[in-house]
C-alpha cells in the first residue's frame, strides 16, 4: 500500500511536470472505479461517461491543489461524488421512476416469488428514495465506501452518513413490504 | 399493509446490498479511451496554461461542439460585465464628487445651491446601493440643518468627505459647485455615459435574445443554457442599474427596459435546468408580446454603439 502510496506520488509529479503518459496512468487506475460510481448514480451510459470525464478534467486542472494529505483517490472520489450530484441535481435524474413508485405503492400487498420482480420494485424503490439517503445507500451498501469517507465526499458527519443510511433501509423495506414472505424464506 | 415491525431487519437489510448489487450495475467495459480523447486536451491545457490556445485545437468533435455553443454566452457574459463595470465606476467617480459638494456647500447655508447640485443623477446614483430615496432625504437634512445653523445626520461616508477637506478644497469645491458651465458639462458627460451604456444594454440584450431564439430546444444542452443564464444575469443587471438612471427618463426606454427586465428574469429563472415545453413557451411568448427582438433593434440601429 505505501508502495502504491509513493507511486502514486511520483506520477502526481510527473503529471504536474507537464508528462501526459503518467497522467493516463494515473487515469487508468482510477477511471474504471469513477466511471461504475456514476454509472450507478445515473443509470445512463451517456451520463456516465461524462461525469467521469468532468471529474478527471477537474482533478488534473486542481491537481496543483492536491497536497497528498488525503489518498488520491479520496481526493478523486470526492471530486466525482461533487461532479455526479450536482449533474444528476440539474437534470432532475432522481425523480425519474418516482411516479412508477406512487404506483406501485398502490398495489394490494401480496407474496410475490419472482426475482427479477423483486429486483425492478427494489430498483424503483432505490430510484424513490429522497437524495441524501440514495447516495448514502449506494455508496455505503454497494459501493462499499466507510462512512467516515461518505462523510468526506459528501461534507457531512459520519454520524448524519449513518442516520441517512438508516433511513434508506427502513424505507426500502417498507417499500418492499409485500416480498416479506421472501425475506423470511430464504 | 404487511406490518413488518416483527421483521428481524439484518437478514432483510443483506438480501436488499445483494439485491442493490444489480441496481444500475455497469455492463461491458469502461470505454476509457473515447473519455480520455476528450480529457487529455484538458491535461495539456491545465498543466501548460500558454499552450492552452493550441491544445483547444485537439478538442474531441463533442467537447469542441459545446465550446463552440458556449462562446458567444461567455464573450457576452464578459461584455455586459464590463458594462456593469462601467457603470458602477462612473457612478463611484461622479457621485461622491457631487456630495461632496452638496456637504460642502450645505455647511455654508447655502441651500438654494444645494437644490441646483443636487441633481437628479446625484441621487439616482445612490439608488442602486439600497438607498433610493435616501441620498436626497439626506440632502434635504443637510441643507436644513445648515439653514438653522446644525449639522443634520449626513451619512458617514460624505461628513467624512466634506470634514476632512482643508479649507481651500472647500473654497475649491464651492467655487466649482458655483460655475454654471462645470456642473453643464458634468451633466452632459454623465448623460452622454448613460446613453452609452444604455445603448451597450440593448445591443447585449438583442444578442442574448437572438442567440436564445436561434438556439432551438433539441440543441441546447444543459451547459450552454447555463451560460445563456449568467449573461442574461449580466444583462439583467445591467437593464436594472439602468431603469434607475436618468437612462430611464425617456419614456420609450423605460417601457424597453422594463419589458427587458420581465423577460431576462424569466430566463435566469429558468436557465438552472433544462426547459420543459411549457417554461419555453412562456418565455417566447412573453419576447414575442411585446415585440422585444423588433423593438430592440429599432432602438439601437446597427453601429450604434460605434459612435
Amino acid at each position: 500500500m505505501d508502495g502504491m502510496q509513493v507511486d502514486e506520488r511520483e506520477l502526481i509529479a510527473r503529471v504536474r511536470a507537464g508528462d501526459e503518459a503518467a497522467g493516463r496512468t494515473l487515469y487508468d487506475a482510477h477511471v474504471d472505479r469513477v466511471f461504475w460510481l456514476a454509472y450507478r448514480m445515473s443509470g445512463r451510459h451517456e451520463l456516465a461517461q461524462d461525469f467521469t470525464q468532468d471529474t478527471f478534467i477537474r482533478a488534473f486542472s486542481k491537481l496543483q491543489d492536491y497536497r497528498g494529505e488525503a489518498a488520491f483517490g479520496s481526493w478523486l472520489h470526492t471530486i466525482a461524488m461533487s461532479v455526479i450530484l450536482n449533474g444528476l441535481r440539474k437534470s432532475k435524474r432522481f425523480d425519474q421512476r418516482e411516479a412508477v413508485l406512487d404506483e406501485a405503492a398502490m398495489v394490494p400487498s401480496a407474496t410475490r416469488h419472482a426475482e427479477p420482480d423483486l429486483k425492478d420494485r427494489l430498483a424503483t424503490a432505490i430510484d424513490a428514495l429522497p437524495e441524501g439517503c440514495r447516495t448514502v445507500f449506494l455508496l455505503h451498501d454497494v459501493e462499499g465506501y466507510t462512512h467516515e469517507e461518505i462523510g468526506g465526499a459528501l461534507e457531512i458527519t459520519a454520524g448524519t452518513s449513518k442516520a441517512q443510511l438508516s433511513r434508506a433501509r427502513a424505507k426500502l423495506r417498507n417499500s418492499l413490504a409485500d416480498f416479506a414472505g421472501e425475506w423470511v424464506h430464504d | 399493509m404487511t406490518d413488518i415491525s416483527h421483521w428481524d431487519d439484518e437478514p432483510m437489510d443483506a438480501r436488499l446490498r445483494d439485491l442493490a448489487k444489480d441496481y444500475n450495475c455497469p455492463s461491458g467495459m469502461v470505454p476509457r479511451d473515447a473519455m480520455w480523447q476528450a480529457i487529455a486536451p484538458a491535461v495539456r491545457a491545465a498543466q501548460v496554461p500558454d499552450i492552452a490556445p493550441a491544445a483547444a485545437t485537439e478538442l474531441s468533435p463533442r467537447t469542441a461542439r459545446r465550446r463552440r455553443h458556449i462562446a458567444p454566452y461567455a464573450w457576452g457574459a464578459a461584455l455586459a460585465a464590463g458594462l456593469v463595470l462601467g457603470i458602477v465606476l462612473e457612478r463611484e467617480v461622479l457621485t461622491p464628487h457631487s456630495a461632496v459638494e452638496v456637504a460642502a456647500t450645505a455647511s455654508r447655508g447655502d441651500t438654494q445651491h444645494v437644490a441646483a447640485v443636487a441633481n437628479p443623477s446625484t441621487t439616482v446614483g445612490t439608488a442602486t446601493e439600497g438607498t433610493a430615496g435616501i441620498g436626497t432625504t439626506r440632502t434635504d437634512e443637510s441643507s436644513s440643518g445648515a439653514a438653522s445653523g446644525e449639522r443634520g445626520p449626513v451619512p458617514s461616508r460624505r461628513v467624512a468627505s466634506a470634514d476632512t477637506r482643508s479649507g481651500a478644497d472647500r473654497t475649491a469645491g464651492v467655487s466649482a459647485s458655483k460655475n454654471p458651465t462645470s456642473d453643464t458639462e458634468t451633466g452632459a458627460a454623465a448623460q452622454r455615459l448613460y446613453q452609452l451604456a444604455a445603448r451597450q444594454t440593448l445591443v447585449q440584450a438583442e444578442a442574448l435574445l437572438t442567440a436564445y431564439r436561434t438556439s432551438d430546444g433539441p440543441q441546447r444542452d444543459q451547459e450552454s443554457m447555463q451560460q445563456a443564464g449568467r449573461w442574461a444575469r449580466d444583462v439583467l443587471t445591467s437593464t436594472r442599474l439602468l431603469l434607475d438612471s436618468p437612462a430611464a427618463n425617456d419614456p420609450q426606454f423605460r417601457a424597453l427596459f422594463t419589458d427587458l427586465e420581465l423577460v431576462l428574469a424569466q430566463i435566469v429563472q429558468l436557465s438552472g435546468a433544462p426547459l420543459q415545453a411549457g417554461e419555453r413557451e412562456l418565455i417566447e411568448r412573453a419576447m414575442r408580446d411585446r415585440d422585444l427582438l423588433p423593438r430592440l433593434r429599432s432602438a439601437v440601429p446597427a453601429g450604434a454603439t460605434s459612435e
